[in-house]
């Protein structure tokens, strides 16, 4: 198990996490940026060294800064640790880069397993690329290449910080699925940062939510955007605003007590389905495809502009009436309801 | 020019050109690389300080540095007295030759290699770790190729500067001639004519090296 109990200072803000991921498993960390997502994996990698904290991989101690303080240096930690930037070596073409780990498997010096760089060469599409030196490489296949280099080299554990990032969005979701199926065949416990919610989803068995250095909430990715612990964590998981309850019509008993309701562009329904939560009244204002589906903004009676994603356009002007489904619901405080009243008819029927 | 470097004994500059410099260049890529990486990564307690040290011979006229050495190693000073009880001497020497061309040509070799190492990406070397490099190795494998351009262009000039050393050569070491000293004293004594040979000869073997350095770092660069 990896375990990372950390504070590292930084000139904004300190990073504080506490994190435990177990072998095979996979911890999606999302935030925006400068929230210190690459902090904590820089120094669960050695790379930034801790204020106060310790991290463990299985029985071996990383870093420690109680007595006796321990900082193990990197290349013996152990680490695969993907970076933003690709960071390949200049002077070397990519099959050098890719063997460049002295390291092969169970931390052999004979370099990586010439199987399993045959396997990661053709899954992640860098036939072709071999002789080639980064030069010549676009940033697509420079972080692929980088990513092919880090899951050759031997590890106990695997940090990848936006691993996907410069790819064009088509390859990006088959890398998903590439990237799902290597790390599988490496149960080792994996790290994922990115900014881009829906990849942390489809990365990670937990979700944790990161923002000016603190986690903020942990679970997993379903529940953590169904049930966001509070409205900064909404925010940050794709809640495009919050409506006051007063605002709203709410089914069965009538209006909860004062709070806040989050607006997800995509849990919306058009007219009112009492069952499924609380409606809102508004006119369109402005109308424009997103996708497959139409982007919609909305004035509220109340005066508050929301943005939806529907399947079907509405004319601009028109008044229309969409039900938030299984919205989340906030306190005055921003704390999450934990069950939203007007939902409770429902569930006693079933 | 035959009648010149033919005479008995002619050639015995170029030979003590050829060897205090080859010397000092061995000495100052010994002891310079590792001074010029510790600097470029401010790896050292006084780095500024060293710095300005460096920066001093290259600063000042060579035949002020050459006044400066005697202070510093002539016979009557602590480092005098200690070569003198080893039976050496810092004056008018084979080793003075070689002691006054390292001050006047290691700044060059050291402010070079510290620009070439400062210029490698300080994130490569911790991938290098990250990939399970240890430092030794790491400066191997990716430090010293990414750096080595730089290198030689240093290692060409500090050659050109050692090999053609005068000021501060001549005030601490007026014998044994080396080609510059050579080259001056037959101005002098016999006229532009025989000094020319000798000029000749020094030009010929001081200009291979940076050639072949200048050439090979451009095409590094090229590659790259």
């Amino acid at each position: 198990m990896l375990v990372a109990e950390i504070e590292v200072a930084r000139r904004t803000f300190p990073v504080l996490a506490d994190l435990r991921v177990d072998p095979g498993q996979r911890l999606a960390v999302h935030g925006p940026s400068g929230a210190g997502k690459t902090t904590v994996l820089e120094a669960i990698a050695g790379v930034v060294p801790l204020r106060r904290g310790l991290v463990r991989l299985g029985p071996r101690v990383l870093s420690r800064t109680a007595s006796p303080r321990l900082q193990v240096p990197i290349p013996e930690r152990r680490v695969g640790l993907l970076r933003q930037a690709a960071m390949l070596f200049p002077h070397l073409t990519v099959a050098e880069n890719l063997g460049y780990s002295r390291r092969g498997p169970g931390g052999r010096p004979a370099g990586p397993d010439p199987g399993w760089l045959a396997l990661l060469v053709e899954r992640l599409g860098l036939q072709g690329l071999l002789e080639v030196r980064p030069a010549g490489l676009s940033g697509g296949q420079s972080q692929r290449v980088a990513l092919a280099r880090v899951l050759a080299s031997d590890h106990q554990a695997l940090l990848l910080d936006e691993p996907l990032t410069g790819q064009d969005p088509a390859l990006r979701l088959e890398l998903r699925l590439v990237l799902a199926e290597l790390i599988a065949r490496r149960p080792v416990p994996a790290l994922l940062v990115t900014h881009d919610l829906d990849e942390a989803q489809a990365f990670g068995d937990r979700l944790a939510v990161m923002d000016r250095g603190r986690v903020l909430q942990l679970g997993p990715p379903a529940e953590v955007v169904r049930r966001p612990a509070s409205r900064r964590v909404a925010e940050l998981v794709g809640y495009s605003a919050l409506i006051a309850t007063d605002r709203c019509r709410f089914p069965g008993s009538g209006a909860p007590a004062p709070g806040w309701v989050a607006v997800h562009p995509d849990k919306v329904v058009m007219g009112a389905v009492p069952a499924a939560g609380p409606s809102l009244q508004g006119r369109v204002v402005s109308v424009h495809p997103s996708g497959a589906l139409w982007s919609v903004w909305s004035q509220l009676e109340s005066g508050e502009r929301i943005r939806l994603r529907l399947p079907l356009p509405v004319a601009a002007g028109e008044p229309v009436t969409v039900t938030l489904v299984d919205p989340p619901l906030f306190d005055a405080t921003g704390q999450l309801v934990p069950v939203p009243r007007w939902s409770e008819p429902d569930r006693a029927r079933r | 020019m035959d009648r010149t470097l033919g005479a008995p004994g002619a050639l015995d500059p170029l030979w003590v050109s050829l060897g205090a410099s080859g010397l000092a260049l061995g000495v100052i890529v010994l002891g310079g690389t590792p001074l010029g990486w510790l600097l470029a990564r401010d790896r050292l307690p006084a780095g500024r300080l060293i710095e300005v040290g460096l920066l001093g011979p290259l600063l000042m006229p060579p035949l002020v540095i050459g006044l400066l050495l005697v202070f510093m190693v002539g016979p009557n000073t602590p480092i005098g007295q200690l070569l003198g009880h080893l039976g050496l001497s810092a004056t008018n020497t084979f080793l003075a030759v070689v002691i006054a061309e390292v001050y006047e040509a290691a700044p060059y070799y050291v402010l070079g290699v510290q620009a070439a190492v400062a210029a490698v990406d300080r994130d490569l070397e911790v991938e290098a770790e990250l990939l399970g490099d240890h430092p030794f190795r790491r400066w191997r494998r990716v430090t010293l190729p990414l750096a080595a351009p730089g290198l030689a262009s240093a290692l060409a000039i500090t050659w050109a500067r050692a090999i053609g050393a005068f000021g501060a050569v001549i005030i601490v070491a007026y014998h044994p001639f080396g080609l510059p000293l050579q080259i001056w004293t037959s101005l002098q004594e016999t006229g532009l004519g025989s000094a020319l040979p000798f000029a000749l000869l020094l030009v010929v073997v001081a200009l291979p090296l940076p050639v072949l350095a200048y050439l090979w770092s451009a095409r590094a660069r090229r590659r790259d």
